[in-house]
């Protein structure tokens, strides 16, 4: 590869540039102030805003750059399309949203001398999750995943005063590593197998019929569980729980939308390019007959949701609860890639974009709260209702939201997957995710009984919100409340973004 | 001259690999857990140069380069959260870390 | 039997033989040491294979870097409170019967598949100049990436290992 090809495809790497550069700009500042840390998360959210604005530039490019010399121009290791842009987009949206949430946690003013370290690692999460976005190289892959692990491991044990913070990132860190190990053995069989990292040429070789099917699907499941573990799919989830309750809140939040995200667009990336022969005018993808990842995801997400929801149902405390829902969502979004059709995929998206502001929502409410009270647990929240009624009666919209009940924007997404679903013949399983619908109420619903319908234990504790925290609630309150009933904007876009490029 | 067949090579980084991951799960020290972690990457990266020599492609190679690093990294990482953890209870086993439930 | 052959049991039997120790020894200071075999076994291999800079950093990054931080992990964790680290086992028998069916598998498939390999003789070229033509070239991204992970990492390890200033 020539430098001038280097140079002109460094065009379509914009946003990356751009994160990376203010993560600079963070490292430096931090430096440069000394002990003035004031500056440093608007630093952050200008070079959010940067990112979104070249991200919002792409929104039509299509093309995939740093090819590997000796293969055709379209098969690179980067690919920019719409499908990348909107996921990145969310992640920009939810920093944005994460950066204001640290201005009012107690937690993290209370480390005030390392806010430096704070907003580079988030910055550094972001880098990591954009080239996941658009990682079509298994070594891309790979190296963009460990990327975001790294920094979301120092961030989860980053106040360090409690005792569980630590363990929480020792926990993370040491089922993070063992999965990375697992996803490294099943690409080093897929280069065994093919001879190339490249996503691109891997589909083309996979499309001639001597390949070793019981070794393509062990590196299959292999590669799945470093994947899986990111999304906290059923085998792999066991670390979600504690990770959430012990990381602070904020970050709790972070890793529940945005990591997520990024987990989702690349486990959906890697089956389009990699496995899928054709797309039928109808929108159904075509497998390439090597590997069943129909059936391996359908089961994995009915795993994943039952198990989220019925743990969800014994939680006492709130973060744990809203980790285990979590769990559970992903569960519901594994369903719309086991479609495996561009229906199932603007399902995906409509569902992302409207669980990222309910679930940032209610982790922000349970900050607040726990600002005050000094608590997460459930038992503590009796009465809160009347104490806190504007909290109270916000926290339940999210709620309801995220139960999927009409006429919140829970439903929407919803409504779209079992559509997908039925569109696809999949019946039973849509029913499955039906009956776990129902499960969901309950535990969403007694958050609102202990709220409302339970005498407050202690002495009544009243909460002045500052002005910050009340238009944050707004801002995310707002999407949940009008894509309940004027949902065609975000179904319209969904739509326009669903181009992955590949085959 | 008979070269050694590159299977042989791929049989020890398999039972490598499962030293790695019987160590993982049956060990209760992090910091062996975390040397077991790294008898998994090791067995990968030796799979990845067999596979490389052998086909004569230097995309295997320069990818155990990369994975080199981010295992350092990774290393630096992990012993600063056990120090980290170990100032605070005086323990590494992962069993005793258990304000968590299930 | 020639030499190469001799060469590859030789280094194959140091690096299973220590992998094996590292996991069943019931001092962590032996799991430590016998890693430094396993390293040292692995890097042999790559010599055989032919991969001569990645045998080098195999010594410099594994066996400089990553075990010496893993020894001082051990030694301070070890000398802060004089406390003995134990050493004990979960699960051992479902454990091993598990990895003994993983082993089985790959062994099953790694021996039952035709790998392409065209290699007709041992390489006697290095490969340095090849790698470093395309870590600037093809896999210039990723060589940037590395950078900035290992700047988010120091940073990161930095903050963590830290003392914490109770006061402010």
């Amino acid at each position: 590869m020539e430098f001038n090809t280097i140079y002109n495809n460094l065009f379509y790497l914009v946003p990356e540039i751009a994160v990376s550069a203010f993560l600079l700009l963070v490292v430096l500042a931090d430096l440069i102030l000394g002990n003035n840390k004031k500056l440093l998360p608007y630093l952050s959210i200008a070079g959010m805003l940067v990112a979104g604005f070249c991200v919002m530039n792409q929104m039509t490019f299509s093309g995939a750059v740093f090819s590997p010399s000796g293969q055709s121009k379209s098969f690179g290791m980067v690919t920019v399309d719409s499908f990348g842009a909107f996921f990145k987009l969310l992640v920009v949206i939810s920093t944005i949203l994460v950066v204001f949430f640290s201005f009012s946690s107690e937690e993290i003013k209370k480390s005030t001398r390392r806010q430096g370290e704070y907003y580079t690692l988030i910055l550094g999460m972001v880098l990591g999750m954009f080239l996941m976005i658009s990682a079509t190289d298994l070594i891309l892959i790979y190296l963009s995943l460990e990327l975001m692990s790294l920094s979301s491991y120092v961030l989860t044990g980053f106040t360090k005063l409690k005792d569980r913070n630590s363990e929480a990132a020792l926990k993370y860190l040491i089922y993070g590593a063992v999965s990375s190990g697992l996803m490294l053995f099943g690409i080093s069989i897929v280069y065994g197998l093919t001879g190339s990292t490249n996503l691109y040429v891997i589909n083309t070789l996979l499309q001639s019929p001597q390949i070793n099917m019981l070794a393509l699907g062990i590196a299959g499941i292999l590669i799945f569980a470093g994947i899986g573990y990111k999304i906290s799919a059923a085998p792999f989830h066991f670390w979600t729980p504690d990770v959430y309750e012990g990381a602070p809140i904020t970050i709790t939040a972070f890793l529940s939308v945005a990591s997520k995200a990024a987990g989702f667009a690349l486990l959906a990336r890697f089956i389009k390019v990699t496995f899928v022969s054709s797309v039928a005018p109808s929108g159904h993808w075509l497998l390439i007959p090597v590997f069943p990842w129909k059936e391996l995801l359908i089961v994995i997400s009915i795993l994943t949701m039952t198990l989220g929801n019925f743990t969800a149902l014994w939680q006492t405390n709130l973060k744990r609860m809203l980790a285990y829902s979590s769990i559970a969502h992903a569960g519901y979004l594994l369903l719309s890639v086991a479609v495996l059709s561009n229906q199932g995929l603007v399902a995906m998206l409509v569902y992302f974009a409207i669980y990222a502001f309910m679930n940032l929502g209610a982790f922000f409410i349970v900050m607040i709260i726990a600002n005050k009270i000094g608590s997460e647990d459930l038992e503590d929240y009796k009465g809160l209702g009347y104490s806190m009624p504007f909290l109270g009666v916000t926290f339940g919209m999210f709620l309801v939201s995220l139960t999927g009940l009409p006429p919140s924007a829970g439903f929407i997404g919803k409504l779209y997957l079992f559509i997908a679903l039925v569109d696809a013949n999949m019946i039973t399983v849509a029913v499955i995710a039906l009956l776990n619908t129902v499960v969901a109420l309950y535990y969403y619903i007694r958050v609102l009984k202990e709220m409302f319908l339970s005498k407050p234990t202690g002495e009544p504790v009243s909460l002045r919100l500052s002005p910050l925290s009340l238009i944050l609630i707004l801002v995310m309150l707002a999407p949940v409340v009008i894509f309940g009933v004027y949902f065609t904007p975000v179904v319209e876009f969904a739509k326009s973004c669903i181009t992955i490029l590949g085959m | 001259m008979n070269l050694i067949p590159i299977e042989y090579y791929l049989i020890l980084s398999a039972f490598m690999f499962a030293v790695g991951v019987t160590g993982v799960l049956i060990r209760k020290n992090a910091i062996v857990v975390f040397m077991c972690i790294e008898l998994m990457l090791n067995s990968g990266n030796l799979a990845l140069v067999a596979f490389s020599s052998y086909m004569g492609s230097s995309a295997g190679q320069i990818f155990v380069f990369f994975v080199m690093t981010v295992a350092a990294a990774e290393a630096a990482v992990g012993l600063a959260i056990i120090i980290a953890i170990f100032r605070n209870k005086l323990t590494v086993n992962i069993d005793e870390i258990n304000i968590f439930k299930w | 039997m020639n030499i190469y052959d001799i060469v590859f049991y030789l280094f194959a039997a140091i690096t299973l033989a220590s992998a094996f120790v590292v996991v069943t020894a019931r001092n962590i200071i032996y799991s430590a040491f016998s890693l430094l075999f396993t390293f040292f076994g692995i890097a042999g291999l790559y010599v055989l294979l032919g991969a001569d800079f990645i045998a080098v950093v195999q010594l410099m990054v594994y066996v400089g870097g990553i075990l010496v931080l893993i020894l001082f992990g051990v030694m301070l964790t070890n000398k802060i409170t004089s406390v003995q680290i134990k050493t004990g086992t979960l699960q051992v028998i479902p454990a091993i019967l598990g990895t003994a069916l993983m082993a089985g598998v790959l062994i099953k498939i790694f021996t039952g598949t035709n790998w392409h390999s065209q290699m007709a003789q041992y390489p006697t070229k290095t490969t340095a100049y090849a790698l470093g033509h395309i870590l600037l070239t093809d896999y210039v991204l990723i060589f940037e990436l590395l950078g900035i992970l290992l700047l988010i990492a120091l940073i990161g390890a930095a903050t963590i290992a830290r003392k914490e200033e109770k006061a402010s």
